[in-house]
């Protein structure tokens, strides 16, 4: 299957892949994204249901039965996590090829 | 008190709703046929958020009310099926003033009303296919049915055709209720595809 389709990942579907490594609820999400960015990356709730839908649709994450109903309970997929290591892979590489540019800055 | 208004533009309801609150009129409830449903109080500040989601079933919907919840939403109205979902923020709303953080999932709004609109027109459409070919395609059988009827002279003329007119209303009225509903989802799925292109551009 190819992968390079998904990617470049948004900030947003990153920050919400990266936060569905481990099964979490909505806003266990937006709370782990907001830690994970030091607050710079707020996902509101109608944006985060959004996006969940699109992911499910892409097949990268997937519900997960448990036992609070109120929630729903999402994680990655093994394409998701592909998709995933993916895109650090890319985001490695331009961070490889521009070391030059902030040497020296703190 | 109950209003009538039709709005495809969210935004535009954003603001009147809250126009209607600094008047000290607060939206209790809302019916998709547009009827709002004001409760009278102190005139104040709220900031009512709309989104346009119909889900699968019940349980969808208790989850997405759980999230807006859970992240300080009051879900004011809207039911699995209704299509608008009205919010206020509550109390300990301290996270986001906003339901949508980025402008592409806030015009996406439109996208699905406007998805839901052409659902409904083909469903309108089919009801006007099956009406017209159960009728074989003829509109007189719609009409006045009395044998002779325009041949008929005074009170017999009368009595015959006041007789037969609520029959002929009957018959006509869910085909007129039918080509208005058709027109209206017709306007909406072309004018909220319109405004869902304008505003992922303009925000």
């Amino acid at each position: 299957m190819n992968f390079d389709r998904f990617l470049p990942l948004t900030e947003t579907t990153f920050y919400i892949m990266l936060s569905l490594l481990e099964p979490s609820h909505g806003y266990a999400v937006m709370q782990n994204v907001e830690q994970l960015s030091e607050n710079k990356v707020k996902i509101a709730a109608g944006t985060l249901y959004g996006a969940f839908e699109n992911l499910v649709r892409q097949k990268l994450i997937k519900a997960v039965a448990t036992e609070d109903t109120r929630r729903k309970v999402y994680v990655l997929t093994a394409e998701g996590k592909e998709v995933l290591k993916l895109e650090i892979r890319r985001l490695k590489h331009l961070v490889n090829i521009s070391g030059n540019v902030t040497a020296g800055e703190k | 008190m109950i209003k009538l208004k039709i709005f495809v533009d969210m935004d535009k309801e954003e603001e009147y709703l809250r126009s209607m609150a600094k008047k000290g009129y607060m939206l209790k409830s809302y019916n998709s046929l547009g009827f709002y449903t004001f409760e009278p109080g102190k005139p104040q500040e709220l900031p009512y958020k709309i989104d346009y989601r119909v889900f699968k079933n019940k349980r969808d919907f208790q989850q997405y009310r759980q999230l807006f919840q859970d992240s300080g939403w009051i879900h004011v109205c809207g039911s699995t099926y209704s299509g608008g979902q009205y919010f206020l923020p509550s109390n300990n709303n301290k996270y986001s003033a906003e339901i949508f953080s980025d402008i592409e999932s806030k015009a996406a709004r439109f996208k699905r009303l406007s998805n839901q609109s052409i659902f409904a027109f083909t469903i309108t459409i089919c009801y006007l296919t099956a009406f017209f070919s159960m009728n074989g395609f003829n509109f007189g059988k719609l009409g006045y049915l009395t044998p002779g009827l325009w041949k008929k002279s005074g009170n017999a003329f009368w009595f015959a055709l006041l007789f037969e007119t609520p029959f002929v209303i009957f018959r006509f009225l869910p085909l007129i209720l039918m080509l208005t509903l058709t027109v209206i989802y017709a306007y909406w799925s072309f004018k909220a595809r319109d405004l869902y292109n304008k505003k992922k551009l303009a925000g």
